[in-house]
């Protein structure tokens, strides 16, 4: 039956891996990731909880003031850098040239943006960009405007609609001159849409897909069950062999990560912080306790508790790769994949532990992530004190190693108990086969 | 001179496979390169190489990147997944020799 499955699911795991829009997304999203993690560890940094004592109040403002930009110029504006990324890998993707590509698809969603602060109080202020426009508000206009300006871009340029140097002109030039006509009608276009939408609407495109795209799509994605139902099916694609966060990441990033800026920028802001689910909670409360599956709990009670000799052998290769969130060994080499005594515990235990983690931080008993990030490699308890900033997430993490032992523990023992029996059987064959050997050699 | 390209998702889980693969290589006195990418450099890695493998999780690439392989003449195969998962590199080893052999 499980054969049936994953003869089923493998090409929907592909068609999901390989799909242009979703790869591109992913593309772009890594663009973002060496310029966020400059910025989170300075918001760590900054936020040391020994640093009012050793500092003074005034030094300690000026200092994360003056070293908070790192994280302003990143993750604050993150959708710049989403934006040119859509642009740019869209393009490379239909073999069109990507920096144009690129670089329209910023200018595009400048185009929808106003220029403009509101403040609660007073005169509008003209000639500005207000940041967080840029950043997590800006993020779902942003990822629309990027694929759709790069895509009348590319239609004009395969369409040859371009102006062609003779040869003889430098490349560069011919290259700039060639991204004329496809840059200058693809923006035109995004011209009269914020034209349009301001002068008869009396509105922008920011609040209109903030309103009607970005605010219940990430509304809905940061509640628990829709969480849960994400946590489910990564773990289901895993027993059956598929990278489940290379799935169902695709598909949900765009939330979490938007969800992560939203954190962060309440968190440097000094306000509390809004949302419990969000990328690093992802990351740091399922895949950062030793893999997919929270696995090093697993490894340490083979260790310990087990007996069978095929089991300890997984784990001692298991047991430094887990340390940095690679599981690989034990997952095929349990195996968990399609290892039918452990499919309940390999799905139940993460989505108890994601529960437990989502009632502990609404409980208020642990902070929630503050937006940093955290490469995922970083070891357990390390990374959950430095993605929340307080010891307790570190705490919190080792409560839920053991709530994976409690779980996985009776299924372990049955496991042991038939691979032992197994190892009894072949070790008695052997010596049945080596008498043998004996008994011809006389 | 050997060539194997090993591909996952990031390149880091089949690089502890690498390392066997590399061990085994020299005990028995062959030359290999072998070496890990992830899925997004894999096709243009791929023209270097004499086989590719690529880890089990990843097996729904492997008509994509076969589609790839064959501009090259080369195979593409899924790692055998007990071999995967116990870091067997003698047994990934003489899988990806397999490949070149029908070439």
């Amino acid at each position: 039956m499980f054969e049936k499955i994953s003869q089923f699911l493998v090409p929907i795991a592909g068609r999901l891996n390989n799909n242009r829009y979703l790869q591109v997304l992913r593309d772009a999203f890594m663009l973002a990731f060496p310029l966020t993690i400059f910025g989170s560890i300075f918001v760590v940094l900054t936020n040391l909880p020994f640093l009012n004592k050793i500092m003074n109040a005034s030094m300690l403002t000026s200092f994360q003031s003056h070293f908070g930009i790192a994280s302003t110029a990143t993750m604050g504006i993150m959708s710049v850098f989403v934006v040119f990324g859509i642009g740019y890998y869209l393009s490379k993707s239909y073999q069109v040239e990507a920096v144009f590509g690129g670089a329209i698809a910023l200018v595009s969603f400048l185009l929808l943006t106003p220029f403009i602060i509101q403040p609660e109080t007073g005169d509008a202020i003209t000639g500005v960009i207000p940041v967080d426009r840029l950043g997590a508000k800006g993020m779902f206009l942003g990822m629309i405007t990027a694929f759709l300006s790069g895509e009348i871009y590319r239609r004009i340029v395969q369409k040859n609609l371009t102006i062609k140097m003779p040869a003889g002109v430098p490349p560069a030039v011919a290259k700039s001159f060639a991204a004329l006509i496809p840059a200058f009608i693809t923006l035109t276009v995004f011209l009269l849409i914020n034209v349009m939408v301001t002068l008869f609407f009396k509105t922008n495109m920011h609040d209109v897909i903030y309103h009607a795209i970005q605010a219940p799509l990430v509304g809905l994605g940061s509640g628990i069950i829709p969480t849960l139902i994400a946590v489910f099916f990564i773990q289901i694609l895993w027993f059956f062999g598929l990278h489940g966060q290379i799935i169902i990441n695709s598909v949900m990033d765009p939330i979490w990560n938007t969800l992560q800026v939203e954190n962060l920028s309440a968190y440097t802001a000094g306000k509390e912080i809004p949302h419990i689910i969000s990328k690093p909670f992802m990351e740091i409360y399922t895949v950062g306790m030793g893999g997919t599956g929270m696995t090093l709990a697993i490894v340490f009670t083979i260790l310990i508790f087990m007996k069978s000799r095929q089991m300890k052998q997984v784990s001692k290769l298991g047991l430094a790769p887990g340390i940095f969130n690679v599981n690989e060994p034990i997952i095929f080499g349990l195996p968990i994949v399609m290892n039918p005594i452990i499919i309940v515990p390999w799905v139940l235990a993460p989505m108890v532990v994601t529960l437990v983690t989502y009632l502990a931080m609404s409980a208020g008993l642990v902070p929630p992530p503050t937006g940093v990030t955290v490469p995922w490699t970083v070891p357990l308890f390390i990374n959950g004190i430095m993605a929340t900033n307080s010891i307790m997430g570190g705490v919190m993490q080792l409560i839920n190693l053991l709530i994976v032992f409690v779980i996985w523990f009776p299924f372990l023992k049955a496991m042991d108990k038939l691979n032992l029996a197994k190892e009894k059987e072949q070790a008695v064959q052997e010596t049945a086969a080596q008498q043998n050997d004996n008994s011809i050699k006389m | 001179m050997k060539k194997i390209l090993l591909a996952c998702s990031s390149g880091m889980s089949t690089s502890l496979l690498v390392t066997k693969m590399k061990e085994y290589a020299q005990s028995i006195g062959e030359e290999a390169e072998i070496w890990a990418v992830g899925q997004d450099k894999a096709k243009e890695d791929m023209r270097k190489a004499d086989a590719v493998l690529i880890g089990p999780q990843m097996s729904f690439l492997k008509s994509e990147l076969q589609k790839e392989a064959d501009q090259y003449n080369i195979q593409v195969e899924v790692i055998d997944m007990m071999a995967y998962g116990m870091a067997d590199g003698k047994k990934a080893y003489e899988q990806a020799l397999s490949l070149m052999v029908n070439q």
